[in-house]
């Protein structure tokens, strides 16, 4: 959370001689991050990150106080000013009784408040307007001004009720849990209803007036015609404070502040210095009492840190008197103890202050010594233990990355495209809608289903660059398949597409294929997926290798013309190999020629190879040479390791060739043998 | 013996040297060799005739004489292509000015360069490169890192939730907004430490603009010892810095809030346009200074980190009375485009498919 702090306020608290510049530098270093320093109109105003754990610093005394500990140990002699407001408590005017206040369920920790008489709603003088407006506060009257220069400066919610709509409502003050339901109306005139357990103030016949340490309601909160005042603190369970103001989304500064753990000693002095304020600036008359119900807290735990234990953390051994030193500059009590006479025995007993209930185990207050000595006073070194030998044995990273690599140096692009899709692309995937997990809360509709498939979202890549003619990308990433009562199973894809054509998208994934020394691949149509499709592909082929056992995944023919290929990349990794068996190399000749055939429509060009493989086992080599309409001409390599072959002994395998492909298959030799 | 030759095979012979000679001086280009020695009236096709009127006895000879002569005009006519089958080529002499003919070559991702260049500084010191689950239960993603529910803290990771039952133990299934859920992963993989991890996975966040993106990586350092320090941490950091970012980076820390660490902190690394100052000098006029536009004071913000919290450590089966660790967790994003002369400026580039950025890469 961002707070605006104007230098001017802050040296109302801050005794120093640092410069703008300097505070930034030094807060930021040990502290509260400066992340700006705001120019208006000749003044400063810091713009400070606060962290969650410390709403002790969201306030100009809270960043103060961290100043002051914080310059002094840079060398600028700093002190913290008492602001405490000396006033006289006495009634100033004619008695006004209190409301029957009832915190019986000790729903609130502290509740503190007084009325003032003859207050004037009149508009706050300028030099607290104008802080107000540096402090990010929108200005009113004084009365509403008053409550929030206070909480600003002290880090303490106070809220003013008009004293004469409390009475009028019946002059009780009920402290209850609401039931849902109920009606209210927020001072920004918003009806509202109550959704069950938040903490409310209710009059005798449980009409809501007013929703605690949130936001006040219309019907008790000042306007123009104030007369009195109920000034009033309370202290509330941050818990509850939380859940009622995000069931609501209310999100004011008091709510922001009472949602985190403020101190409820604060409230004294807040309402002494909102006392003070209305009677400097809105003529207020004291006509009460104070009243203060205060459940104290326990005092907070002393927490025991071992001298070791510091120096175990920062790596260096600080003297005892500086970690002393430190704790007590942040407020808290110190005491020493030691068994033996070593100083590294020593033991701390330390008592953090009422406002820093963030400090409760010993790293807490490690933390406190290391930034206030300074984080850049430590040094920096690398680890020398022992390393660990032991990565998880489910992924390959470098072959991963050699994959890649290799894709990209052939042309492929490689893409990262979001895992969320919109429902049309989830249905592509060819798994049905309801089969994919959903989010529950979607920033955009386009990105809902977690994917199961890559294809969609590549197809949509290649859609969104119809100006290219030639597209060929790649993406690596987990598509995300349901498992009953558990989390998805995250299965790593290897999903490609691309505009060229059949054989030379088919190529190129052969020749991935054998740089990771995977031969023989295997692709065969599946007439069964094909019909199941959502797709508009034309044909699905299953892709298999590795002694064509493997089943890799699959490949598919798009009716633009665009093919697909999808595998799983743990059953590629599983074949892959690092290096070949190598195959020694004959001495003797190899004989390569080639033999067309005439090939009928429905015989497929991977039966004729096949055959021509299997033939005998000097046919060392086939590869599909050349083809025109249907005429294949194959070229074949003989060889034989014992023997150098010659056209006497290849004369009559070529012969069983011939005779082997036209007998298996309907494809013809073109030519004579 | 000496077998006597018929005039006719002389002359063909003679005819075969000529033209050999011949090729040997010509400056034509490839196509225009072919028309002059293969072509209809071509040199050799009109010599290669003649062997019809070569007597019966001389023709093996001629025969042969023809067929070197057919490969050696071949071979030279061959050899002109390996200088390209470009006319403007042909000339002895090579234009050096002309550009290169450039193979197509795709590109890997931005995003998969810096993950190789960031999980290699890493694993040079010993760590070991995981990847764990995006989709996630809230016990891993929060609770186990000392989160509890309902905690102001959790507002700033702006969760997805998935919508399945939860987990009796594990809680709502969450897609994870930090690969933070990989420490107590990696402490119930390994057991007893070291530990040494870089987790790089996807993360998710609801948030979209020019710095922020639905998806997104993020890397995670945990290491834990006996012995494990702040100076570690703060050296780990800095060899980082210098890795990434060239010798003269300049790291530092400051003070943070996270639940799962403490003490925890926020990582700075210097600005290398500013290096490091915060203000750029005017390259005309030494005196004059200008704050630098590009970073907060001289340096840039990457990311959190922290000491392990005693409760994480706990909550991974490990005793913090006995070991100690540190964490931090940067997007890949933001710590690779802080690198110097990159000046990527919209964030959303790198999970498009907009080819002008990805070739650029």
């Amino acid at each position: 959370m961002n707070i605006l702090v104007p230098h001017k306020w802050l040296l109302d608290h801050l005794k120093t001689k640092a410069k703008p510049t300097q505070i930034q530098e030094y807060l930021s270093l040990s502290g509260p991050s400066v992340e700006n320093i705001i120019e208006q109109n000749s003044d400063q105003v810091y713009d400070i990150e606060i962290t969650t754990n410390r709403p002790d610093s969201l306030s100009i005394k809270g960043v103060a106080r961290e100043a002051v500990v914080i310059l002094n140990r840079n060398s600028i002699p700093s002190e913290l000013k008492s602001t405490d407001a000396k006033i006289n408590l006495k009634l100033e005017t004619e008695e006004l009784p209190l409301p029957k206040i009832d915190n019986s369920q000790g729903l609130c920790q502290r509740i503190t408040c007084i009325v003032l008489d003859q207050v004037q709603a009149k508009p706050s003088p300028k030099w607290m307007q104008q802080r107000l407006e540096q402090a990010g506060f929108q200005t009113h009257d004084c009365l509403i001004d008053i409550t929030n220069y206070v909480t600003h400066d002290l880090g303490h919610p106070c809220h003013a009720f008009d004293y004469d709509k409390i009475m009028d409502l019946g002059g009780v003050i009920n402290v209850v849990e609401a039931k849902a339901g109920q009606p209210f109306v927020t001072l920004d005139q918003i009806k509202r209803e109550t959704v069950g357990g938040e903490i409310i103030f209710t009059n005798e016949v449980g009409t809501i007036i007013d929703f605690p340490a949130i936001i006040g309601t219309a019907n008790s909160s000042v306007d123009n015609n104030t007369k009195r005042v109920l000034l009033w603190l309370e202290d509330l369970d941050p818990q509850k404070v939380r859940t009622a103001s995000m069931a609501h989304s209310i999100r004011t500064v008091a709510a922001q502040l009472n949602e985190k753990e403020l101190d409820p000693y604060l409230a004294k002095e807040t309402l002494t210095k909102a006392i003070s304020l209305f009677q400097e600036i809105a003529g207020a008359k004291i006509a009460s009492k104070i009243f203060d119900d205060f459940n104290k807290p326990h005092a907070p735990k002393p927490i025991k840190l071992k001298y070791q234990t510091c120096s175990k953390y920062l790596g260096i051994e600080l003297e005892v008197y500086q970690i002393k030193a430190i704790l007590t500059d942040l407020g808290c009590q110190v005491k020493l103890s030691s068994k033996t006479k070593n100083p590294t025995e020593i033991e701390f007993t330390v008592t953090p202050p009422t406002f820093r209930p963030d400090l409760q185990i010993p790293v807490d207050l490690i933390e406190e010594i290391a930034r206030i000595y300074g984080y850049h006073n430590i040094p920096n070194k690398l680890m020398s233990g022992q390393l660990p030998t032991n990565p998880p044995q489910d992924n390959d990273f470098e072959m991963e990355n050699n994959l890649k690599t290799f894709l990209a140096n052939i042309g492929w692009q490689e893409l990262y495209s979001i895992s969320l899709v919109s429902q049309e692309l989830a249905k592509q995937s060819g798994f049905l809608l309801d089969n994919h997990l959903q989010l529950n809360n979607p920033l955009l509709t386009e990105n809902q289903y977690l994917r199961r498939s890559l294809i969609p979202s590549l197809r949509e890549a290649v859609a969104q660059n119809p100006q290219e003619s030639q597209l060929s990308f790649f993406e690596i990433a987990a598509v995300y398949h349901p498992q009953k009562g558990d989390l998805p199973q995250e299965k790593m894809m290897l999903g490609m597409i691309s505009t060229k054509s059949y054989r030379k998208t088919r190529g190129d994934f052969e020749t991935l294929l054998t740089k990771l020394f995977i031969d023989q691949v295997l692709i065969e149509e599946d007439e069964i997926k094909k019909e199941k499709n959502n797709n508009k592909y034309l044909q699905v082929g299953k892709i298999f290798a590795g002694n064509n056992t493997t089943l890799l995944g699959q490949i598919a023919i798009f009716s633009n013309q665009q093919i697909a290929i999808e595998i799983e990349l743990d059953s590629l990794l599983k074949l892959a190999k690092k290096h070949p068996t190598y195959q020694s190399i004959a001495n003797t000749s190899i004989i390569i020629e080639d033999l067309t055939f005439n090939l009928p429509l429905t015989t497929q060009v991977g039966e004729v190879i096949k055959c021509l493989e299997a033939v005998d086992s000097i046919v060392v080599e086939v590869l599909l040479k050349d083809h025109y309409q249907q005429n294949f001409t194959f070229q074949i390599s003989y060889q034989d390791p014992l023997q150098n072959l010659s056209n006497e002994l290849i004369a009559p395998i070529r012969k069983k060739i011939v005779e082997e492909v036209e007998n298996k298959t309907d494809a013809k030799l073109v030519g004579k043998v | 013996m000496t077998q006597s030759i018929s005039s006719k095979l002389q002359s063909l012979l003679d005819e075969a040297d000529r033209i050999k000679k011949q090729i040997h001086q010509e400056t034509l280009s490839q196509q225009e060799l072919e028309q002059k020695y293969f072509g209809k009236k071509g040199l050799f096709t009109v010599l290669s005739k003649q062997i019809t009127s070569i007597p019966k006895n001389d023709k093996p000879q001629a025969g042969k004489v023809i067929n070197h002569l057919k490969q050696d005009l071949q071979d030279f006519i061959e050899e002109l292509s390996t200088y390209s089958s470009d006319p403007l080529t042909q000339q002895a002499k090579i234009d050096l000015t002309l550009p290169g003919k450039n193979p197509i070559i795709g590109h890997l991702h931005p995003i998969s360069q810096a993950i190789n260049q960031i999980s290699g500084i890493f694993e040079k010191i010993g760590f070991i490169r995981v990847r764990y689950p995006e989709v996630d239960w809230d016990w891993y993603a929060f609770t186990s890192l000392n989160m509890p529910s309902n905690h102001p803290a959790r507002d700033e990771w702006e969760t997805f939730f998935v919508d399945q039952p939860p987990h009796h133990k594990k809680g709502k299934m969450v897609l994870t907004p930090h690969t933070s859920n990989g420490q107590v992963r990696e402490m119930e993989r390994v057991g007893e430490p070291p530990i040494r991890m870089i987790n790089i996975a996807r993360c998710y966040r609801r948030q979209q603009d020019v710095t922020h993106t639905q998806m997104f990586h993020q890397f995670e350092g945990l290491v834990i010892d006996k012995g494990i320090t702040i100076q570690h941490l703060k050296g780990t950091i800095d060899y980082f810095a210098q890795q990434f970012y060239g010798p003269g980076s300049k790291s530092r820390i400051r003070p943070f809030h996270f639940k799962f660490t403490e003490p925890s902190f926020e990582v700075d690394f210097s600005c290398h346009i500013c290096e490091g100052t915060g203000y750029i000098t005017n390259p005309d006029n030494s005196q004059q200074r200008t704050k630098c536009r590009f970073c907060k004071s001289g340096w840039h913000e990457v990311g959190g980190a922290g000491m392990v919290h005693p409760n994480v450590l706990k909550a991974g089966g490990i005793d913090p009375s006995k070991y100690t660790g540190f964490a931090f967790g940067w997007g890949i994003e933001r710590t690779y485009t802080l690198k110097e002369g990159l000046n990527i400026d919209d964030i959303r580039l790198l999970y498009s498919s907009k080819l002008n950025f990805l070739h650029q890469f």
